[in-house]
């Protein structure tokens, strides 16, 4: 992944070619370079004014987010109880630890089954795995909104009705296509030689996939994570259909069942829980990122 | 693992020994795709359960009175075509769907080339800063969207009179209502695009630049011929998986505008909730969302289909 | 026990007040039951936390005596987080024993609903008749399906500003519906003409009624009582459809189309939220709501809450229906623990603990049978200002009618009306599109024609 994320390459071009050219492709560049930072601001704006107002009315007190006569954009006394309260009182604590739960479960999950089921459909072959390995991206042609009307009876037949343990359960149907599908990518890339060669050596499947696939695709494999997290941690349709209890709820529900009342929305701590909550992406994105563009990279363009 | 290894166990000796008889040889091959189906075997079992037993279920209570006493056939789906307010939901959902990824795609591919152009140490803060409303789980930032377009509070609002232009009702008038929801939507899955195309771009060989730099080619010519072709399959992918997303959409309409004003903005999950959940004819609600079905089956076989068709001239 | 002891200190301490509410959902479990197990599933209370924990502490009381070990869950209908649960819970046959049922809910479930006739019997002896909106509804093939409850049971008459109605339209409401059993000077003219014209001016000195018509429930049961107080029923009683070539539906609509020239386009999208705010905000003069918006006035914008005074929305040419929303206790089919179930739905439909739920919502909850309301002092002395929501409920004096929207249609076809807000819709269609009158009552009829499919 290291190599692949240097652009700077056209730069260093060309040697032998003429002078007027490289010319040329400086000016080129520099307008790119101008435009590009426009480009980025622009959007950069449109994307961030959301969370701006978030972070503004999560400091501000109720009296201050009720008060129409003020800038709505800025915050003039600034106050961190909102984020107090959330930590120290009701169930936020108690909803981040459900999702906190329910994700790494399911990461965990997926993981296992994907990784497996990539494995064998990608390296080994059986009859159908052909189909399979490109019926497993059209399971997402199944929408949550159909399915869980259906799942309702399966989930109330299990007994798991309102019931975190249900949404650990359910969850892997909308990670494991994709994270499937992504590594059966990165393991074809891998070339036929080093399986062979491990044979030869009197590895088991298992051993090959533990001692060489898995190294050698772990890029692809943490974007795979990564996507299974951001999809476990972000799901909305499945707990709000299936949980009741607030002990028994996660974030994205929680959030919106306990801090609004009636007509009265407790902004200021929404806002204050929404961006705790999307505390835990940012980070595994801000430290993730380049392993998850270079998992991509292979596993996707493969297809 | 540990269940894996037993099961392993009696083919390592096979495997050990080098293949001398052809009936050894067979022998390993069945033995490989019988560990290949156990392997595949949890998969099957995720699909097959929870989502392959309820569709055809679902299909099943489609096919139902409104009661669930009695088995009607088509009726549910025939009826429904017939309704005004279905055929608008369709063309909304089309609408929707496609309008979103569409600037989706574009705004994706626009700042992928720009972060791709910027030197290396500058881009992660840029990417890190863009990447942030694809980390608010959605259901919360709509939430917050909202807030933004409320008749009494809306902060937009706030900025739009001090620029001295009559306040708008972001999601009281349709147009401007189905305008929002895509907003947001493009908002929150731009971000998407903008990584997957990033990735792609960064798998494009460098060399390839350079020879169409060498050739004269322009900044136009080589995103055409260099950068589009490579990326196609990518492409291709994206754009389908966030069409498939985007189709099935439930929680920004819903939390948004709830389908209103005048079903305008519902599409066919939510609309699907109003009429199996809310209104309690739960066989026409699975009849709704069941319409999503065919409409996504017919542009994946395509898309894929030409996956398939570019990975193996590639490959070949 | 001890820990929702603890749990109820924190809450008052937090003195965050509404939010506690939230902060209490977690399970209240009551160990070494005899009487076994019940899961309650109660509406989450608009009024706040006060009122959810009156009704805590009665089903406390009630279960510790009794030995039975009870979970209560409160569950909003923010979203109509309230209808999913119904709808999952019927799906899943599991959840709660209780769950509080709106409207034509019960009429929706009722097959897998336990009747409820033996308790419904008891209370009528001794409290006499149930009020006809809630019996229509609970009612069904003459075997009670549920219990009319106290919490959550609202009128939607008007909630509207002393001053501003003063000020800008001319009317004294509080001189028009004292707080004592008389009407004042004005209120036999409170019909939708006059309203139209305090509409007009109260918009034009920039505090417009705030009238939803969205597909919620304050939307739907507002327009519900005009079409109703104007005698036009869209589906008759026995089910036929009666939109086209009915001029009392013309003669409506007619009046929305004036009527809405007045009211913000926004409210086109309003949620049941809306309308509340704007009154809290100080922006509006008048909306149609029961005393949450001034509940939380009081708390965040006391200058407004001490200028609110309720009564009765306007009436009719065919009449005065007061838009009326009741809840029911329903007992699951799939309950494991039906007798013990009935005992405490009968033990909180006793005067002593409605008496309670009343003080605690500030007079919000309305118990459905007619002779409480006499005898429960609340309404008069609820402030400020003193006597404020006195004419909420419909006393007998008001010569008013609670009204459920889309009665009385049959309840398969209303339940259908209702949840999609068609009367809203048409509104919409006429005044946002600008469509004929002739193509929204088509659109309508086949709108409608759809629901009557078995």
């Amino acid at each position: 992944m290291s190599g692949a994320s240097l652009p700077a390459g056209a730069t260093a071009t060309a040697a032998p070619s003429a002078q007027r050219k490289i010319g040329s492709i400086k000016r080129e560049r520099r307008w790119a370079l101008i435009g590009a930072y426009v480009a980025l601001a622009v959007f950069v704006l449109f994307f961030l004014v959301p969370p701006f107002h978030m972070l503004m009315t999560s400091l501000k007190s109720s009296a201050e987010i009720a008060d129409l006569s003020g800038n709505p954009w800025i915050v003039s006394a600034p106050t961190l109880e909102n984020y107090r309260e959330l930590l120290t009182q009701g169930n936020y604590v108690l909803h981040f630890r459900n999702s906190v739960i329910v994700t790494l479960a399911v990461v965990a999950i997926t993981m296992v089954i994907s990784t497996l089921a990539a494995f064998s459909l990608a390296r080994m072959r059986f009859w159908g795995s052909a189909t399979l390995a490109t019926g497993v991206f059209l399971t997402y042609l199944v929408p949550e909104t159909l399915l869980f009307i259906p799942l309702f009876q399966i989930i109330g037949g299990l007994g798991l009705y309102n019931n975190l343990l249900a949404m650990i359960l359910i969850y892997p149907t909308l990670t494991v296509p994709f994270c499937t599908w992504i590594m059966i990518g990165y393991f074809s890339s891998i070339p036929k030689e080093l399986d062979e060669a491990a044979l030869i050596d009197g590895a088991n499947h298992f051993q090959m996939l533990w001692k060489i696939f898995i190294p050698v695709a772990l890029p692809g494999i943490l974007a795979a994570t990564i996507f299974a997290f951001t999809v476990s941690w972000a799901q909305f349709l499945y707990p709000m259909a299936f949980l009741v209890s607030s002990d028994q709820m996660v974030l994205t529900v929680g959030i919106v069942s306990d801090l609004i009342r009636g007509d009265t929305f407790a902004w200021g701590k929404i806002m204050a829980g929404a961006l705790m909550a999307a505390a835990p992406p940012l980070l595994v994105y801000a430290f993730l990122m380049d392993y998850y563009i270079a998992g991509l990279t292979a596993g996707a363009t493969k297809g | 693992m540990a269940d894996g290894n037993v099961i392993t166990a009696p083919g390592v000796p096979a495997a050990v020994a080098p293949p001398r008889k052809a009936s050894t040889l067979q022998r390993v091959a069945r033995r490989r795709s019988t560990l290949a189906f156990l392997m595949a075997l949890p998969l099957l079992a995720v699909i097959g359960g929870l989502v392959a037993y309820p569709f055809f279920y679902a299909i099943y209570l489609s096919m139902l009175n409104k009661r669930m006493t009695s088995f009607v056939g088509i009726d549910n789906f025939s009826f429904l075509l017939t309704r005004e307010t279905f055929q608008e939901v369709i063309w909304q959902s089309v609408l929707f769907a496609v309008g979103a990824v569409v600037a989706k795609a574009l705004i994706g591919f626009i700042l992928a080339h720009v972060l791709h152009a910027l030197p290396a140490k500058g881009q992660r803060k840029w990417r890190g800063m863009l990447l942030v409303p694809w980390v608010i789980p959605p259901a919360i930032s709509t939430l917050a969207w909202w807030w933004l377009f409320d008749p009494s509070y809306s902060a937009v609002n706030w900025l739009v009179s001090a620029v001295g232009v009559p306040p708008v009702a972001w999601l009281g008038e349709p147009s401007w209502a189905r305008f929002s929801v895509i907003l947001v939507n493009v908002w929150y899955g731009a971000p998407f695009f903008m990584i997957m195309y990033l990735a792609a771009l960064k798998s494009v060989p460098d060399q390839l630049y350079e020879a169409a730099a060498i050739d004269g080619a322009t900044g136009w010519q080589k995103l055409r011929h260099v950068t589009v072709p490579m990326m196609a399959n990518i492409i291709a992918i994206t754009v389908l998986f966030s069409l498939i997303v985007t189709f099935a959409n439930f929680d920004i309409v819903r939390i948004l505008t709830n389908g209103g004003p005048q079903d305008k903005t519902h599409i066919f999950g939510t609309y699907a909730f109003q009429v199996g959940i809310q209104s309690g004819d739960i066989p026409l609600g699975s009849a709704v969302s069941l319409f999503m079905f065919p409409i996504l089956a017919v542009f994946a076989v395509f898309v894929l289909r030409g996956v398939t068709r570019r990975s193996k001239e590639m490959a070949g | 026990m001890a820990a929702s002891g603890i749990g109820r200190r924190a809450a008052l301490r937090a003195g965050a007040g509404v939010f506690a509410g939230g902060a209490l959902a977690a399970p209240m479990v009551h160990a070494q039951g005899t009487g076994g197990r019940l899961a309650l599933g109660f509406w989450d209370h608009w009024v706040g936390a006060a009122a959810n924990d009156a009704i805590r502490a009665v089903v406390n009381d009630w279960a510790q005596k009794n030995r039975v070990e009870v979970v209560l869950d409160f569950i909003t209908s923010v979203g109509n987080k309230n209808l999913i649960t119904i709808a999952a819970e019927a799906q899943a046959r599991q959840g709660h024993d209780i769950l509080s049922f709106p409207t034509w809910e019960i009429h929706n479930h009722h097959r897998q609903l336990e009747p409820v006739d033996d308790v419904m019997g008891r209370l009528g002896q001794k409290y006499g008749a149930v009020n006809e909106a809630s019996e229509y509804l609970a009612k069904i093939g003459g075997k009670w399906m549920a219990v009319p409850q106290t919490v959550g049971s609202q009128f939607k008459g008007s909630a509207a500003r002393i001053d501003l109605m003063k000020q800008h339209a001319g009317i004294d409401v509080q001189a028009m519906y004292p707080a004592e059993n008389r009407l004042g000077p004005g209120a036999d003219q409170w019909n939708w003409e006059t309203f139209l014209t305090a509409a007009q001016k109260c918009k034009d000195a920039g505090f417009p009624f705030a009238l939803p018509a969205g597909t919620f429930t304050d939307a739907t049961d507002w327009i519900g009582a005009m079409f109703r107080s104007y005698g036009a029923d869209l589906v008759d009683a026995k089910g036929n459809i009666t939109i086209r070539n009915n001029d009392k539906v013309r003669q409506v609509m007619d009046y929305a189309k004036r009527l809405f020239q007045h009211i913000p386009n926004e409210m086109f999208a309003a949620d049941d939220a809306t309308n509340n705010r704007a009154l809290i905000s100080g922006r509006s003069a008048l909306i149609f709501n029961p005393p949450s918006a001034w509940a939380v006035a009081k708390r965040d914008a006391p200058d407004v809450a001490r200028n609110v005074w309720h009564f009765p929305s306007p009436m009719g040419p065919a009449g005065h229906p007061v838009p009326h929303l009741p809840y029911f206790y329903g007992i699951w089919s799939f309950s494991r623990n039906k007798p013990t179930a009935k005992v405490l739905l009968e033990h909180l439909s006793q005067t002593e603990q409605v008496q309670k739920l009343v003080e605690a919502s500030s007079g919000y909850d309305i118990p459905p049978f007619a002779s409480m309301t006499e005898e429960i002092r609340v309404w008069r002395d609820v402030e400020p200002p003193r006597g404020t929501v006195y004419n909420y409920p419909v006393r007998p004096h008001h010569k008013a009618t609670p009204n459920v929207a889309f009665a009385p249609a049959p309840a398969e076809i209303a339940v259908q009306m209702y949840n999609q807000g068609i009367q809203a819709k048409m509104i919409a269609r006429m005044v946002q599109n600008n469509e004929p009158i002739d193509r929204v009552l088509g659109w309508a009829t086949q709108e409608v024609e759809g629901f009557k499919r078995g």
